[in-house]
């Protein structure tokens, strides 16, 4: 009863070496971009002098891969279900607008004062809303998701310019009152956690300020965040039965479909976590530096799916992995911020290491690929 | 004779006021391989659609077990035990063959569509599943991406037959493959028609497939059904000349004799 007997007894499934650890290692979708963070991690420790590592700039750094992280996580899983969203930046623009205009101006329709709860509430109803209708858009009209996403990028930063100068007379609010002494859902989002991580740094001789005191109190609350998007995002991926229909949908959907996966469920459904995660991010945004503007967010779609690339996921869906997205993340907050702790670079050259990086991403998620399907 | 697994009779589909099938008596038995032949544009998929529940037929019933059945969807289809294996879009290249297995059916623990999938058992039963239909996979965790073309549609067919298909419906099977994956897949054919208890509708272009592995024929052109019987009714210039859509052979030879 075997399969393809050959004159030498070989058979198809020999075809395919299984190989050792480091064979195996080769094939994980993730090894490009973890070759990648590690070579940032030594280069910017040594071309700073470890300032970039210090309580100071390690707290600076997390923060901003984190708030990468948080959007090129549902960035990635839209991805690997075959789609595109180009309205996250704009979306977190939206975001940040209207959470901050009902802290400002109260909540909608005169119904009195707004609580930052409230105010994330509300705006995490509308993006949503939002989400839902990028998604039922994209599956019943069967357009491309890149067009239609692209279509509210532009609409929903048009929208938030429009509603600001209407209501606010300017682009920006600043100088709300600072939430985060006041309630606990603003702290939440704004304030600062693991603070036992630099206690004990102090508690350990480092963390040391000029004056003598402990220098940093803890992370931004938007660590967390990414820690929490992150962790069930791997779960739901890689462990749960959703995962397998998000995998099924990018890979091959008509083949998912007639397997009976709820393909336009799903996809809808990512459309709308994107727009969560957008919301997540400009709540910590808003409410770090209980500032917004019009302008947040800008470009962010974009760096989103670069770094969902650089993770190893593939622009044709079907493959992708959270593990990656997390290592591409530190990747580019690394680079994103290496002009403050390096002064002799030109800010610009974060972009020039972005195309340079997302070109080589793709050539190795191809290579990769191809490896893990065994070249055919 | 045995009653026959699933019937039609008087089948008819139109399209608008294309008539695609016109009044298709089948009946296929249990144990069996049932060969529809035709040429492109004879009906063939209309029919195995109509079937597979993708369509609905304009006229005519379906009979399983001698009671009538009306599918509306693919699922009311699979629901009643026919499993259709489509040429192309049968499996997902870049997912295990695991994952592949268990697409939309997986078995998990823990609340609805959350719940966490058990990777164990279901390689567990993919293995052993694929090892009964005569493919030892010595990773369940590879991508079907490395595997070969007839070994996919062996898979196809494997789970087919795992999430309970009485009828498995086979479109062109062969028709992508190169020789020797072919002959893994009419193996795999033969294997599955001696369980005894599931009936194949076999679609295919290629005679000498048919001939090799088929019980019983029936041919369709333009629609209808120009002939039918088993094997040992039919020779082999029939088959032949039924293929051709009832044309005689010696006929095309001359036509294309005078091109020249």
């Amino acid at each position: 009863m075997s399969t393809t007997d050959t004159a030498a007894g070989r058979r198809e499934a020999d075809r395919l070496q299984k190989g050792g650890v480091f064979a195996q290692l080769r094939r994980r979708p993730e090894i490009g971009s973890f070759l990648v963070m590690v070579a940032v991690i030594v280069g910017i420790a040594f071309a700073s002098n470890g300032n970039a590592f210090n309580a100071l700039g390690l707290k600076n750094n997390i923060s901003i891969i984190a708030q990468f992280g948080i959007i090129a996580t549902a960035a990635c899983l839209l991805m690997i279900a075959g789609d595109f969203d180009l309205s996250i930046g704009s979306m977190i623009g939206f975001a940040g607008m209207s959470m901050a205009m009902m802290m400002k101006h109260g909540l909608p329709f005169g119904l009195g004062e707004a609580t930052p709860f409230l105010a994330f509430v509300l705006t995490l109803c509308m993006t949503l809303f939002l989400g839902w209708l990028i998604g039922t858009i994209v599956v019943r009209s069967q357009l491309s998701s890149f067009i239609v996403t692209l279509s509210f990028l532009f609409f929903l930063r048009g929208l938030t310019e429009v509603c600001f100068r209407v209501i606010n007379q300017s682009t920006q609010i600043s100088g709300l009152p600072d939430f985060k002494e006041t309630s606990w859902f603003a702290d939440l989002m704004g304030g600062e956690v693991f603070g036992f991580f630099f206690d004990a740094w102090h508690a350990l001789g480092g963390n040391v300020n000029r004056a003598g005191d402990q220098w940093v109190s803890g992370f931004d609350a938007r660590v967390f965040w990414w820690i929490v998007v992150a962790a069930v995002a791997y779960y739901v991926l890689s462990r749960s039965q959703v995962g397998n229909w998000i995998y099924a949908t990018g890979d091959n959907r008509e083949s998912a479909r007639a397997n009976g996966v709820p393909v336009n469920r799903v996809r809808i459904s990512l459309f709308m976590t994107t727009a969560l995660c957008a919301t997540l991010f400009a709540a910590c945004q808003v409410f770090d530096t209980n500032t917004a503007d019009a302008a947040k967010g800008n470009l962010k779609e974009l760096e989103a799916i670069a770094i969902a690339v650089v993770g190893g996921t593939l622009m044709t869906g079907g493959f992708g992995s959270i593990i990656g997205v997390i290592f591409g993340a530190v990747t580019f907050g690394l680079v994103a911020n290496a002009v403050f702790f390096i002064p002799a670079i030109d800010g610009s050259y974060y972009r020039v290491f972005v195309g340079v990086v997302l070109l080589t991403a793709v050539f190795l998620n191809e290579s990769v690929r191809k490896r893990i399907t065994g070249g055919l | 004779m045995a009653s026959p697994l699933i019937r039609t009779e008087g089948l008819t589909k139109r399209f608008g006021p294309f008539t695609a099938l016109n009044g298709i008596d089948l009946d296929v038995y249990k144990g069996e391989i049932h060969a529809l032949l035709g040429d492109n544009g004879a009906g063939k998929s209309t029919l195995i659609k109509i079937l597979a529940g993708v369509h609905e037929p304009t006229e005519g019933s379906i009979y399983i077990d001698d009671s009538k059945v009306t599918f509306r969807s693919p699922r009311d289809a699979s629901g009643a035990g026919i499993g259709t294996v489509y040429q192309d879009l049968a499996v997902n290249p870049l997912m295990s063959v695991t994952r592949n297995f268990f697409m939309g059916r997986e078995v998990c623990r823990g609340p609805g569509s959350f719940g966490a999938l058990r990777m164990d058992e279901m390689d567990r039963i993919t293995h052993d599943e694929m090892v009964k239909i005569g493919i030892d996979i010595s990773d369940p965790g590879q991508a079907v991406g490395t595997m070969s073309g007839g070994q996919r549609q062996t898979l196809a067919i494997a789970r087919a037959i795992y999430f309970g298909a009485r009828v498995l419906i086979l479109d062109e099977p062969t028709s992508a493959l190169g020789q020797k994956q072919q002959m893994e897949v009419l193996k795999t054919m033969k294997r599955v028609r001696s369980r005894g208890d599931i009936a194949i509708i076999f679609i295919t272009h290629n005679e000498v497939h048919s001939r090799l592995v088929a019980d019983r024929y029936t041919f369709l052109a333009l629609g209808e059904v120009i002939g039918k019987g088993t094997r040992d009714e039919l020779a082999g210039s029939d088959i032949r000349h039924l293929m051709a859509g009832g044309v005689e052979m010696a006929d095309l030879e001359q036509e294309l004799a005078s091109i020249s």
